[in-house]
C-alpha cells in the first residue's frame, strides 16, 4: 500500500480565526473526601486549521477537558463548576447549549476519536451500521438525494417512511412496510446510497476493500483497522474540529506511525482543526502546530510547538522533556520527575507543581501563578517568569535550572 | 458456522441426548422401588402379584425392563397413570396445556416487565426509580413463592373477591371449542370475549405469583448489565456521533446488556416450571405440576417418568434456543466451537 506522503511538520496555521475557545473551564468531581478539581480554570483557543496538542501525564485533566467539548463528562459525579467553551463563528457555548443543538454539533461539526478503538466500537454492530448512524443523523438529505429521491415535494406517508429510513429512525412495523413492493425499490436505493457513502468514508482512510470491511464486526478487525474505521466514522461529516483522545496509545508502535500519518494527511487535506491529546511529547512534536502542557487540572505552558519544545519555560515542561529519550542523549541522562501528581481534592491556593518543583520557593506555596504571555503566543504560569511585584525577592524562585537547559 | 447449520447439527444430536436422558430417568425412578405398588390392592394373593409382575415384565432384568418401557415410549405408550386413572398419553396433553398456559403467561409478565424495569432502572442509576426497582426486585427474589401465593389468595380472592381460583368454570369453558387447550387462545379463536375475560381472570393470580420472582431476577440482571454497558466507551462514542439518548440506550447499550440477560431468561423458564408445582397446588390449577406432585406422593412411576422425560427434552430445546439467541446478539460468539 502506498500512502501519499503527508508533511510531517505541517506549515503553521496562517489563518488566525479562532474556531473554539475555552475560557476558565472548571470541571469538578464529587468524591469521598471532598471535591476533586479535575479541570480547574483552563483557557485556550483553537485556531482554524491548526493542530493543538494537549499534553500531560495521566490524571492531569486532559481527557476531561477534551470530553467537555462534547459534554461527555458524566454528571453526576461530574460537576460543571464554571467556564465556557465557545465554538464556531456563532460562538455557541457548548457547556450550556440545549441538547438538540448539541446533538446537531456532535458528530457533524465536532467529532471525536477515542483511545481504544476496541472499546469505542460497539461489538454488537457491524462497521456499516456504526458508520451509517453518522450519515443518517446528520446527512439525511444527502442520503435521499444520492438515492435519487426528491425531497422537495409534498411529504406523503410513503415519503415520510423513506425519510425516516434515511434518518435511521424506522421502527419495526415501518420496516415491514418498507419491505413491501411499493416502497421496496426506493428503500433499497437509500440503502445503496448509504453503502456508497460509507464505502467512500472508509476509502478515505486507506482501508483496502471497503465494501468487504463494512460487513465485518469490530472483533474481526485488527487494532489498526479498527482505529481507521473510527477515524472514517469521525471524519464522515467533515467536522470543523476533531478531538483525538490519545488515538494511538492502544496500538502497536508500527501501526501508530501509520495512524499518525493518516490523521496528519486527512487534516491537511480538509483543513480540520485538531485537538490532539497525548502524554507522548515525541508524538506531539511531529504533528502539532501548538502545544498546551497541562498539569493537575491547569495549563502551565502553551505556545508554538517548536518554541515550547526548544525553550521550555515551565519547570514541569522541562521535566517532561528530560524524560523523553532521544538519540542524542547519553546513557543515564533520562530524568524522571520526582513524585506524582498531587491529589486534587480541594487544592490549596498554591502552585500545583510546588511539591515536585526543583525551584520551589515560599511564594509558590502561598500563591497560585496564572498563565501569562511571555511573547508571541508563548505563555507560562510560573513565578520564575512572572514574579509578583508585592513579594520579597527572597521568597521568589530563582533560575538555577535543573534538568535540560 | 452459519446459525442454521448449527441448529441442524444440534437437532441431529438431540435423539442421542434423549436416549441418554431416558436411561437416567428410568434408572433413577427405579431406585425408588418397584412400580407395582400402585396396581395392587389388599385382597391380592402372592400369586396374583407375581402374575401381575410377569404381565408387566417387572420380573425381567432392569435393562430388559428399560427396553420394554422405551419401545412403549416410541410407540406413544407412556403407561398407565394410577393417579389420573387413565393412560398417561391421554391425560398429558390437557395437563400440559394448562401448565403451558400458566408458564407462558408468567414468562410474558416476567420478560416484558423484567426487561422494562431493568432498563428503566439501569438508565437512571442511583436515582429514585432505581431504588424503587431494587426494593421491588429484592422482595420478589427473596419472598417464598408459597407465601406470596397465599397472600394474594387472601387479599384478592378471600377479602376483595376480585379474582377466582382454579381454572375457568365448566359452563364457560364447556361452551367453546378447545383446539389448543390454552383457554385464552381458545376463547380468542372462538371470539368469545366473556370466556376470554374469564380465562384471563383465572390466570391472573397464579401468573403474577409465578411471574413476580422471575421478573425480579430478570430486572436485576438487566439493570446491572446495563449499568456496566453504559460505562463503556462505545456508548460515549455513540453519543459523540450525535445520536439522541433514546437511541444510544436502545441501539447500543441495551443490545449488549441483553446478552447476559438472555441466559437468565432461559433459566427462568426452568424456574417457572419448578415454581409451577407450588403455584398450581395453591391455586387449584389442573396442570402438570400438581399431577406430578400427586404422582410422586403415590409412587405413580409412569407419570413421573413421563414428566421428567418431558422436562428434560424441553430443556434441551430451551438451551438450544438460548444458544441461538445468544449468537444472534453477540457476534463474537462462534457457534459450534
Amino acid at each position: 500500500m502506498t500512502l501519499p506522503q503527508p508533511s510531517m511538520s505541517p506549515a503553521r496555521a496562517t489563518a488566525t480565526d479562532v474556531i473554539a475557545s475555552v475560557t476558565d473551564l472548571r470541571v469538578h468531581f464529587r468524591a469521598k473526601g471532598g471535591t476533586v478539581h479535575a479541570v480547574d480554570g483552563v483557557s485556550f483557543d483553537i485556531h482554524d486549521g491548526e493542530t493543538l496538542g494537549l499534553v500531560g501525564e495521566t490524571g492531569c485533566g486532559k481527557s476531561v477537558t477534551a470530553r467537555s467539548f462534547l459534554r461527555l463528562v458524566p454528571m453526576p459525579p461530574g460537576i460543571a463548576a464554571g467556564g465556557s467553551i465557545t465554538f464556531g463563528p456563532e460562538k455557541t457555548d457548548l457547556t450550556t447549549v440545549d441538547d438538540r443543538t448539541l446533538r446537531s454539533i456532535r458528530g457533524d461539526r465536532i467529532a471525536m476519536i477515542f483511545q481504544d478503538p476496541g472499546k469505542a466500537l460497539n461489538p454488537a454492530l457491524n462497521v456499516r451500521d456504526q458508520i451509517a448512524e453518522v450519515f443518517c443523523e446528520h446527512r439525511t438529505d444527502d442520503v435521499l438525494d444520492r438515492a435519487g429521491i426528491d425531497v422537495s415535494g409534498q411529504p406523503g406517508p410513503g415519503r415520510q417512511l423513506l425519510r425516516r429510513r434515511a434518518a435511521g429512525r424506522s421502527r419495526l412495523h415501518e420496516r415491514m412496510v418498507l419491505a413491501l413492493p411499493p416502497l421496496r425499490g426506493r428503500r433499497r436505493a437509500i440503502e445503496d446510497a448509504l453503502d456508497g457513502m460509507i464505502a467512500d468514508a472508509l476509502a478515505e482512510t486507506h482501508i483496502p476493500n471497503p465494501r468487504k470491511v463494512m460487513d465485518r464486526y469490530p472483533h474481526e478487525l485488527s487494532g489498526g483497522m479498527r482505529q481507521r474505521v473510527m477515524i472514517a466514522q469521525a471524519l464522515a461529516c467533515n467536522p470543523d474540529l476533531l478531538i483525538a483522545d490519545e488515538p494511538t496509545t492502544a496500538l502497536d508502535v508500527t501501526v501508530q506511525a501509520r495512524i499518525m500519518e493518516l490523521i496528519a494527511d486527512l487534516k491537511a487535506r480538509r483543513r480540520t482543526s485538531v485537538l490532539y491529546i497525548s502524554h507522548d511529547l515525541s508524538l506531539v512534536r511531529r504533528i502539532c502546530d501548538r502545544v498546551a502542557v497541562m498539569y493537575a487540572g491547569r495549563i502551565v505552558e502553551i505556545g508554538p510547538t517548536d518554541r515550547v519544545l526548544a525553550e521550555p519555560l515551565h519547570p514541569y515542561t522541562r521535566g517532561l522533556l528530560a524524560a523523553v529519550p532521544s538519540a542524542s542523549q547519553r546513557r543515564g541522562e533520562l530524568v524522571a520527575i520526582e513524585g506524582t501528581v498531587p491529589e486534587l481534592i480541594d487544592p490549596p491556593p498554591s502552585c500545583r507543581f510546588v511539591g515536585r518543583c526543583p525551584h520551589a520557593a515560599p511564594a509558590c506555596e502561598r500563591r497560585d501563578p496564572v498563565l501569562a504571555p511571555i511573547d508571541d503566543g508563548h505563555a507560562v504560569a510560573c513565578f520564575l517568569h512572572h514574579p509578583p511585584e508585592d513579594v520579597a525577592d527572597d521568597d521568589l524562585p530563582t533560575a538555577g535550572w535543573a534538568g535540560r537547559s | 458456522m452459519q446459525i442454521r447449520d448449527y441448529v441442524l447439527r444440534r437437532l441431529l444430536v438431540l435423539p442421542l441426548l434423549i436416549v441418554g436422558t431416558s436411561i437416567i430417568v428410568f434408572s433413577l425412578t427405579r431406585i425408588g422401588g418397584s412400580p407395582i405398588g400402585i396396581y395392587l390392592s389388599h385382597e391380592m394373593s402372592q400369586d396374583e402379584v407375581a402374575q401381575l409382575e410377569e404381565r408387566f415384565h417387572l420380573d425381567d432384568p432392569l435393562p430388559v425392563q428399560y427396553l420394554f418401557w422405551a419401545s412403549g415410549v416410541v410407540r406413544g405408550d407412556l403407561g398407565w397413570s394410577g393417579v389420573a386413572a387413565a393412560p398417561v398419553t391421554q391425560v398429558f396433553p390437557t395437563k400440559l396445556a394448562a401448565s403451558m398456559e400458566l408458564a407462558i403467561a408468567a414468562a410474558i409478565v416476567a420478560v416484558v416487565l423484567g426487561l422494562a424495569l431493568g432498563t428503566y432502572a439501569g438508565a437512571r442509576r442511583n436515582r429514585l426509580p432505581d431504588h424503587l426497582t431494587r426494593v421491588f426486585s429484592i422482595s420478589g427474589a427473596s419472598m417464598p413463592l408459597f407465601w406470596f401465593a397465599i397472600l394474594l389468595l387472601i387479599v384478592f380472592w378471600v377479602n376483595l373477591g376480585w379474582f377466582p381460583v382454579g381454572r375457568s368454570d365448566a359452563d364457560i369453558y364447556g361452551r367453546i371449542a378447545h383446539p389448543t387447550g390454552l383457554y385464552t387462545v381458545d376463547a380468542l379463536l372462538a371470539g368469545d370475549f366473556a370466556a376470554l375475560r374469564d380465562a384471563l381472570w383465572h390466570l391472573a393470580l397464579p401468573a403474577i405469583t409465578l411471574g413476580y420472582g422471575a421478573t425480579a431476577i430478570i430486572a436485576r440482571m438487566m439493570r446491572s448489565s446495563l449499568v456496566e454497558e453504559l460505562q463503556e466507551d462505545y456508548v460515549d462514542a455513540a453519543r459523540a456521533k450525535g445520536l439522541p439518548e433514546r437511541l444510544v440506550l436502545k441501539r447500543h447499550a441495551r443490545r449488549n446488556a441483553l446478552i447476559p440477560t438472555v441466559t437468565v431468561i432461559g433459566l427462568t423458564f426452568g424456574f417457572l416450571l419448578q415454581g409451577a408445582v407450588v403455584a398450581e397446588i395453591i391455586f387449584q390449577w389442573p396442570g402438570l405440576g400438581r399431577w406430578m406432585a400427586d404422582a410422586v406422593l403415590r409412587g405413580d412411576q409412569a407419570t413421573i417418568m413421563a414428566y421428567v422425560l418431558f422436562t428434560s427434552v424441553l430443556f434441551l430445546f430451551v438451551n438450544l434456543a438460548v444458544d441461538v439467541v445468544y449468537a444472534y446478539l453477540d457476534r463474537r460468539v462462534v457457534l459450534g466451537e
